[in-house]
């Protein structure tokens, strides 16, 4: 697993809609595609304009999840967002304002307003007990 | 190309807009097209000098309304060459139009009845339809029309003795080509079908003739011809409107009314119940006196050319398919096989550039494509070269980002 800070630093320092584009390709080569078993109705995010699914495990209290989209640079997005919430524990989770700590990651450019809420519906999701 | 899409910017101030940092490069007109500075006067004149309900009240405001409002119906008339006011049904748009006429017939239909649509047809010319078959017994058939809008001569035996009705599009909204609307309607005529044809994609291009085409029934949206939204037009045959049972009932549309029966008003006032939208009937006559100040075929030519050139640019590249035909349209439709087609949009959103991506509202024709939906440049009167090479250099660049594996 790539950690977030290198991820920040590299979305930070494109200067351009291009390499943040590219930067989100470079992303999603990096996410664990989910088998097609996986990619059921039930893990299927709702309000996304693509096709998301999301797992979550739980395992002592740590809370990990597995994510994949149709769409390439939503599953760039999908990279960033796992990197920031694998790890910790619900409770942690629910504490953090994880759309604030989203927006220093430079994707203004990529999240318009209609895919913003699909991401605000996955950030919630992932907060949800 | 002599026309000059260039004199025409000014008269459309949002095209000034900076979207997302970068100049807008508006390109979903098929979808809705902007409205021209006389469209915006007319609405705001209209609020400023006239506003009164219509064909009630006799006091000055209410006489200027009405008489706006019909000079508006008469003003639609002649700009799709009806042979009376009476024949132009003022609706929300062509979606409801359609509703109304799919409703207004039930009483005419029974099982063994077919009613007949193209494959090329959106959803708000499907639906309607396919309902008032599950409503009466009727039978939808589907007369495969090809991409190209080709359809083989032997699907004649889809126009027989059963055939009730063929709504057909003048245009499909999701390739830009045109249907055989001749052949087909005199097909229909023949079996003595009713005939009603969605003109949505064709108004903003082309002049519209309802006496030439001798249709029973025409339909079309006022925002996607420069006028503004939650305005369109049922226009009907006077023997077809006359068959009509009323969609909705309600003040404006009776001419008396008691307890136990009510004696309903003539055409067209039978078949608009309730205060009309005013503002957006005076709007959509200022479109068509927009669009009557154009050299019309000199602005479809310009339309069908910018198509045609970004065909041309993209048709050798091996990474893009293309679904629109190569000339006569005045849209393109795209995809790129392995690229989600909300990636590219995103990636266009980014650079200023409006198109849609998606199914278009026709999933069964998508599905004949073989595809989930496609991305859609489509072109206005304002529209320029340089947005057309804009647009393609940026799916380019786009699709070369997009394709790192």
């Amino acid at each position: 697993m790539i950690d977030t800070k290198l991820i920040k630093q590299r979305l930070q320092a494109c200067t351009s809609k291009e390499a943040t584009f590219k930067e989100l390709v470079n992303l999603s080569k990096q996410l664990a595609r989910l088998s097609e078993s996986d990619k059921t109705e039930d893990n299927k995010v709702k309000g996304c304009e693509s096709a998301v699914w999301l797992i979550e495990h739980q395992e002592n209290g740590v809370c990990t999840f597995q994510a994949d989209s149709d769409a390439k640079l939503m599953r760039g997005v999908l990279m960033v967002i796992l990197s920031l919430v694998n790890g910790y524990s619900k409770a942690e989770l629910q504490r953090r304002d994880l759309v604030a700590e989203l927006g220093e990651f430079n994707l203004s450019s990529y999240l318009t307003s209609s895919r913003t809420n699909g991401i605000l519906t996955i950030l919630k999701q992932v907060q949800a007990n | 190309m002599t026309f000059n899409p260039h004199l025409l910017r000014d008269a459309f101030p949002i095209l000034a807009t900076q979207a997302n940092d970068q100049p807008l490069v508006y390109l979903d007109n098929a979808a809705t097209t902007q409205k021209p500075t006389q469209v915006l006067n007319a609405l705001l004149n209209y609020y400023q000098t006239s506003n009164a309900n219509v064909h009630r009240g006799a006091h000055y405001l209410s006489d200027r309304a009405t008489g706006q409002f019909e000079q508006a119906r008469t003003q639609v008339a002649r700009f799709i060459n009806a042979p009376a006011n009476s024949h132009v049904i003022w609706t929300k748009g062509a979606t409801e139009a359609i509703n109304m006429v799919a409703y207004g017939l039930e009483w005419q239909l029974k099982a063994g009845d077919e009613i007949l649509i193209t494959s090329l047809e959106h959803h708000a010319n499907l639906v309607p339809w396919q309902q008032l078959a599950f409503r009466t017994g009727a039978r939808l058939r589907i007369l495969p029309l090809t991409s190209k809008g080709e359809w083989e001569p032997e699907y004649e035996h889809y126009f027989n003795k059963h055939t009730r009705i063929l709504a057909c599009t003048h245009i499909s909204n999701a390739l830009g080509v045109h249907t055989p609307l001749t052949h087909l309607l005199s097909c229909a005529k023949a079996v003595g079908a009713l005939t009603l044809i969605d003109g949505s994609q064709a108004v903003a291009h082309e002049t519209i003739d309802v006496a030439a085409l001798d249709c029973d029934f025409y339909v079309f949206s006022g925002h996607k011809m420069y006028g503004p939204t939650g305005i369109g037009v049922l226009y009907g045959k006077a023997h077809a409107l006359d068959i009509l049972t009323p969609y909705q009932t309600g003040g404006e549309m009776v001419r008396h009314v008691s307890y136990n029966s009510t004696e309903f008003n003539d055409l067209p006032f039978r078949l608009e119940a309730g205060t009309p939208h005013i503002e957006g009937a005076i709007g959509l006559a200022a479109a068509c006196e927009f669009l009557a100040q154009l050299d019309r075929s000199a602005v479809q030519t310009w339309e069908q050319q910018l198509a045609a050139w970004v065909y041309n640019e993209l048709r050798f590249d091996t990474r893009i398919e293309l679904y629109s035909p190569e000339q006569g349209s005045t849209m393109v439709s795209l995809g790129v096989p392995g690229i989600h087609l909300i990636d590219l949009n995103t990636y266009l959103d980014s650079q200023g550039i409006a198109v849609r991506a998606g199914s278009h509202c026709a999933h069964p024709l998508m599905a004949q494509l073989g595809v989930t939906g496609t991305l859609r440049a489509s072109f206005a009167c304002y529209n320029t070269l340089a947005e057309a090479q804009h647009f393609c250099s940026v799916l380019l660049d786009a699709i070369e980002i997009l394709s790192d594996d």
